[in-house]
C-alpha cells in the first residue's frame, strides 16, 4: 500500500489488526539492525510522509511528517542558524549503513541523543507534539506546538525512544534552538579513565557551562581511521575533551577560566571552531568503532550510568573483556566495543552495571547474537510488568514492531 | 458554579468508622485525621472556590505505610486523593466525599546530596526552594522555580510538571527529574529511573511527571541540580503598545538569545504591582518586559547590549538595566508580587493559565480585552512572555450575584481562545477540575481515550484521584473503542461531567 497521508497509515494498521498480521514500521531503514529480529512479515513504509508542515524560526519550532529525511530537516534549520540541541547521532558509520541519517520519525523512535544530552536534554525533551496511529488503528494526537504545556498526559515522552512499539508517528513537532556562535574544545592528554572522569565531573560542576565532556583512551582513539579523532590519536595519548559554546567573548573567557580550574589535571590544549565541531561529531557518531574500521567486527554496547561512576566502570570493563571504551556526557554514556564472544559479554557487563545503577543496549551485533542476548536492558520485574501494560494500552494485539524490544515476546 | 464530581459510594461512606480504624492500624498516633474541624485545612487546595471535606485524612511517614494504605484502599474499592502542600491552582488535590485524602506532608527529608553526579535524592514533601537551599553552599541550585516555590512540594511539582520563570532556558520539572520511587494503587512499590541521565525502556518518568496524581504516589524523587550561573542581570523595558513588546520578545528569540527569564505585565498589572511594592515601574507604558540574562559576566554584559538594542529597535520608551543585585531584585519584586497586588485592587480574581505561540501574543491580548468588555469585567495580564504562558487575572466580586459565573465563563473563553491560536489549555497549573470540562476543546474523544487507556495501565480500577483531568469517567474494560450507535454512547450510566 502506498502511504500518502495519516489516513493511509490508519487504514494500513487497521488492515493489519483485522488480519492479525504484525507489521514492521520503517522509514529509511537506517536503524533496522537495532533490536531483536521482529516477528513480522509485513512492512509499513512511511518514508513518503516527508513534508515539512510548518517551520517558524522565531517560535523555535518545526513540524514535519515522520518520514521526512533528517538530513534535509537539519539543512533547513541550519539555514536559519538553528539546530536540534540534543545532537541526534548519525548511526550510519557505526551500523555500516550506506548513507543518510534516516528520518525524523526514526530519530524520535530511537531517542538517541549526542554529547549535549547532559546539558540540553534528549530527544524526549525536544518533542513537543505528535500525531500518531495506535495499535487500535486510531489516529491520536499528543502534546501540542508550544513548549510550556501540561494539558493531559505527556504521551510524547513515551513515544520518544519507544522504537515504534507503541504507535506509528505520522507528524511531529520539535523544539529547535539557536546554534551557538562559536565553540572551542579544551583537550587534556594522557589521563587514565578514572582521572579523566574526575576532570569531567569537575568541569561539569563548574560555572562555565560545559556543553560536552568526553574521554577517549588512547587504544580506542587509535581505532579511529579518519576524522578529527584520528588526527588527535596520531599525536599519542588518550584525550579528554571539554566543549564550550556560546558567543565569542564568553567562550574565550570560559576557556581560560576552565583551563585554570583544571590545571591540576594538566595543561589544556585548545581546539577552535571547525576542528572542535568535527571532534564532537566524531564523538557523537562514535567513529572509532565504525563498522568499516579496525573494530568493525566487534559488538558495540551503549551504556548509561550515573556519570561519576563511569570511569571506574569503563576501565574495569575494558580490562576484563579486552575491549575498548569511549566516554561521552562526562561518563554518563559509555560506548564499549567488546571482542566477539557468545554473549557479547552481556552477563558480565550487566552484572557489573547492576552494582552502580545503569543500563546497556547492544546497539551493534550480528543477528545470531541478537537472538541469544537481550539487546535492551531487562527491567526489574514490577517495572517491566508496568511497561508491558503501557505497551498494551497502545497496542493490545502487538501489531507494531512485535518482538523488537524483548526476546520473550517473539515466542 | 457547582462542579460535578464522581458519585459518592454510599457503601464506602457507611463503613467510614471501620475504614478509619483500619487506617489507624497502618498509621498509628496522629497520622489519621477524621474530625470535621481538623479536616478543614484539607477541604481545598489553592483553588479555594471549590471545597469538599474528605472522608478521612491520612498522613503516612514511610513508603511502606503508603503502600499498605493504597493496597488497603485497592482491596476495598476506596478512592484515594493524593496531596502535597496543597498549592495546586487547578483543584488537583480537591478531596472527594468518599475518598481517603493521602497527605505526603511528612515526607520532609532530603535523603542524599550527590554533587559528583549533580543530583539530589529527596522525599516528596520537601519544598522546591529547600532543594536549592540545601545545595546552595556548593554553588548549585534546582532550576524549575514555580512562583509558589517557597511553599510547594517537589512531589506536587512532579504531579503538575510545574514551571516558573527559569523554564524558558532550563526546562520544566520533566526536564529536571531523573527518577522516583512510585507506589501504584495496588500498593506495589517501583523504582523508576535513578541517577543516570536516561532510564531503560519506555520513559515512564516522563509520563508520571505532570500526571496530576492519577497514576501513582511518588515517595522519593531524584532531581538534577545545576551550577549557579556566575551572574544575572535584568532589563526593565517599557513599551507604548503591547504589540511592540510582543515583537521585542520574538526578535530576542529570533536573534538566538535565550534569556534566563522573560516576563511581561500589561498596564493594569503594572499599576497594581507598582502601588504594592514601589519598584519604580514606569506608569506611562502599556506593557513592561523584565528580561533576565544569566551566565558568565562577560557574556551577560554583551547580551544586555544586544537586548537593549533590540528593545530600542522595537520602540521601547524606557529601558533600565540592573546595576546591582538589589536593583535586579527590585525589578522582580513587582512581578513576583503581581498576584497579591492585583488582589488589593479587586475583591476576587480568577487566575487563568493558558499557553499560546509567542507570535500570537498581540492577538490573544486583544481578544482578552474584547472579552473583558463583553463580560463587563476587568482583567490584568501577567505572563511568561518567553514561552507564551499567559496568566490573565480576571477581576470580579464574588459577593455580587452572578459575577463568579461570569468570571468563569470569561476564563473558559480565554482558554478556548488559546487553543484556537495554536496553544494549549494549561501551561503550568494543570487541568485538575478547573479545566477538566474544556479538555474536549483540545483533544478528540479518541485522543482522550488513549490517555485514559494509559491511566488503566497504572490504575486498572480507577481509584486514584478520579474526577480530575478527564471530563468522562471510563471503565478500563470499555476503552477498546468507543462505539456510538444511533447517537447513543456505550455505558450511558457512566458519569460524563
Amino acid at each position: 500500500m502506498h502511504i500518502r497521508d495519516a489516513a493511509d497509515v490508519e487504514a494500513a494498521v487497521r488492515a493489519a489488526i483485522a488480519r492479525e498480521q504484525p507489521i514492521e514500521i520503517i522509514g529509511h531503514s537506517s536503524k533496522r539492525s537495532i533490536g531483536h529480529a521482529m516477528a513480522t512479515n509485513a512492512v509499513l513504509d512511511v518514508s513518503a510522509l516527508n513534508a515539512v508542515t510548518c517551520y517558524e524560526p522565531n517560535e523555535l519550532i518545526i513540524t514535519v511528517q515522520a518520514g521526512a529525511p533528517l538530513d534535509d530537516v537539519l539543512s533547513l534549520i541550519d539555514s536559519k542558524s538553528q539546530e536540534f540541541a540534543f545532537e541526534p547521532m548519525d548511526t550510519a558509520l557505526l551500523l555500516g549503513a550506506r548513507s543518510g541519517r534516516g528520518t525524523v520519525g526514526g530519530m524520535i523512535g530511537a531517542g538517541l541523543a549526542g554529547p549535549r544530552r547532559i546539558k540540553a536534554g534528549g530527544a524526549r525533551d525536544h518533542l513537543l507534539g505528535a500525531h500518531a496511529v495506535s495499535g487500535f488503528g486510531d489516529s491520536f494526537k499528543a502534546g501540542g506546538r508550544v513548549v510550556k504545556n501540561v494539558t493531559g498526559y505527556d504521551l510524547c515522552k513515551l513515544l520518544a525512544g519507544s522504537w515504534g512499539t507503541l504507535a506509528v508517528m505520522t507528524e511531529v513537532t520539535l523544539k529547535v534552538m539557536p546554534k551557538a556562535e562559536t565553540g572551542r574544545t579544551l583537550v587534556l592528554r594522557g589521563l587514565d579513565d578514572v582521572t579523566a572522569n574526575r576532570a569531567m565531573t569537575a568541569a561539569l560542576g563548574s560555572p562555565y557551562d560545559v556543553s560536552g565532556a568526553a574521554h577517549a583512551p588512547h587504544p580506542a582513539l587509535r581505532a579511529a581511521a579518519r576524522g578529527a579523532l584520528a588526527r588527535l590519536a596520531s599525536r599519542g595519548h588518550g584525550a579528554t575533551l571539554l566543549r564550550l559554546e556560546g558567543i565569542v567573548a564568553s567562550v574565550a573567557h570560559r576557556a581560560t577560566a576552565l583551563a585554570a580550574d583544571l590545571a591540576s589535571f594538566g595543561m589544556a590544549e585548545l581546539i577552535e571552531d571547525a576542528e572542535s565541531a568535527a571532534l564532537w561529531r566524531d564523538i557523537r557518531d562514535v567513529t572509532p568503532f565504525a563498522a568499516d574500521g579496525a573494530l568493525g567486527a566487534w559488538p558495540v554496547w551503549r551504556i548509561v550510568c550515573p556519570p561519576a561512576s563511569g570511569g571506574a566502570f569503563g576501565q574495569a570493563l575494558a580490562r576484563e573483556t579486552g575491549g575498548e571504551v569511549i566516554y561521552d556526557w562526562g561518563g554518563g554514556l559509555l560506548w564499549a566495543a567488546l571482542p566477539p564472544s557468545v554473549d557479547a559479554h552481556a552477563v558480565l557487563l550487566r552484572q557489573r552495571l547492576a552494582a552502580i545503577g545503569g543500563h546497556a543496549t547492544l546497539l551493534r551485533a550480528d543477528e545470531g547474537t541478537r537472538r541469544t542476548v537481550d539487546v535492551f536492558h531487562q527491567q526489574e520485574k514490577g517495572v517491566a510488568a508496568l511497561a508491558e501494560r503501557v505497551r498494551l494500552s497502545f497496542d493490545p494485539k502487538s501489531i507494531l514492531n512485535r518482538g523488537r524490544l524483548t526476546r520473550t515476546s517473539i515466542s | 458554579m457547582p462542579i460535578m464530581m464522581p458519585a459518592s459510594d454510599q457503601m464506602v461512606l457507611n463503613r467510614r468508622d471501620a475504614i478509619v480504624a483500619d487506617l489507624r492500624a497502618i498509621v498509628p498516633g496522629e497520622g489519621v485525621i477524621f474530625s470535621a474541624a481538623e479536616m478543614l485545612p484539607y477541604e481545598s487546595d489553592a483553588l479555594t472556590a471549590y471545597r469538599q471535606p474528605p472522608m478521612v485524612v491520612v498522613l503516612p511517614e514511610t513508603t511502606e505505610q503508603v503502600s499498605r494504605i493504597l493496597k488497603y484502599c485497592f482491596d476495598n474499592g476506596i478512592k484515594v486523593v493524593p496531596r502535597g502542600s496543597g498549592t495546586s491552582l487547578s483543584g488537583g488535590a480537591l478531596p472527594l466525599e468518599d475518598a481517603v485524602l493521602l497527605g505526603l506532608g511528612k515526607f520532609k527529608r532530603i535523603r542524599e546530596i550527590d554533587l559528583d553526579n549533580r543530583v539530589v535524592v529527596t522525599e516528596p514533601g520537601v519544598t522546591n526552594l529547600a532543594i536549592s537551599q540545601a545545595v546552595a553552599h556548593a554553588g548549585f541550585y534546582y532550576a524549575p522555580d514555580p512562583s509558589s516555590q517557597i511553599a510547594c512540594s517537589i512531589g506536587g511539582n512532579i504531579a503538575e510538571n510545574s514551571g516558573g520563570v527559569h523554564c524558558l532556558k532550563y526546562g520544566m520539572t520533566t526536564n529536571n527529574v531523573l527518577g522516583c520511587e512510585l507506589v501504584l494503587m495496588s500498593g506495589e512499590i517501583l523504582r523508576i529511573g535513578g541517577k543516570a541521565p536516561e532510564q531503560a525502556g519506555y520513559d515512564l518518568m516522563g509520563i508520571i511527571t505532570g500526571s496530576e496524581g492519577l497514576l501513582g504516589v511518588v515517595t522519593e524523587v531524584t532531581v538534577r541540580i545545576l551550577r549557579k550561573p556566575e551572574t544575572a542581570r535584568a532589563l526593565l523595558v517599557g513599551f507604548p503598545q503591547v504589540e511592540a513588546a510582543g515583537e521585542c520578545v520574538a526578535r530576542i528569540i529570533g536573534a538566538g538569545i535565550i534569556p534566563g527569564g522573560m516576563e511581561m505585565m500589561d498596564k493594569p498589572a503594572i499599576h497594581a504591582a507598582e502601588a504594592f511594592v514601589h519598584a519604580d515601574y514606569p506608569l506611562d507604558v502599556e506593557a513592561l518586559l523584565i528580561i533576565e540574562l544569566d551566565g558568565p559576566s562577560i557574556e551577560v554584559d554583551e547580551l544586555i547590549k544586544r537586548v537593549e538594542a533590540i528593545a530600542l529597535g522595537c520602540g521601547s520608551t524606557t529601558c533600565r538595566i540592573s546595576g546591582s543585585e538589589a536593583e535586579r531584585d527590585l525589578f522582580w519584586a513587582g512581578r513576583k508580587a503581581a498576584f497579591p497586588a492585583v488582589g488589593r485592587i479587586s475583591p476576587d480574581y480568577l487566575c487563568m493559565d493558558g499557553t499560546i505561540p509567542r507570535g500570537a501574543l498581540p492577538r490573544a491580548l486583544a481578544r482578552i480585552r474584547d472579552l473583558g468588555e463583553k463580560y463587563g469585567l476587568g482583567v490584568a495580564n501577567v505572563f511568561h512572555a518567553g514561552d507564551g504562558n499567559l496568566h490573565p487575572l480576571i477581576l470580579y466580586d464574588a459577593n455580587k450575584p452572578g459575577e463568579m459565573d461570569k468570571a468563569e465563563a470569561f476564563g473558559a473563553e480565554i482558554l478556548r481562545c488559546c487553543v484556537e491560536l495554536g496553544g494549549v489549555l494549561t501551561g503550568e497549573h494543570g487541568v485538575g477540575i478547573e479545566k477538566r470540562d474544556l479538555m474536549p476543546h483540545m483533544f478528540s474523544e479518541v485522543d482522550l481515550n488513549q490517555q485514559q487507556r494509559l491511566k488503566c495501565a497504572f490504575d486498572a480500577r480507577g481509584l486514584l484521584n478520579p474526577g480530575k483531568v478527564f471530563p468522562t469517567l471510563h471503565r478500563c474494560a470499555e476503552l477498546g473503542r468507543v462505539h456510538v450507535h444511533s447517537g447513543k454512547l456505550a455505558f450511558p450510566d457512566l458519569p460524563r461531567f
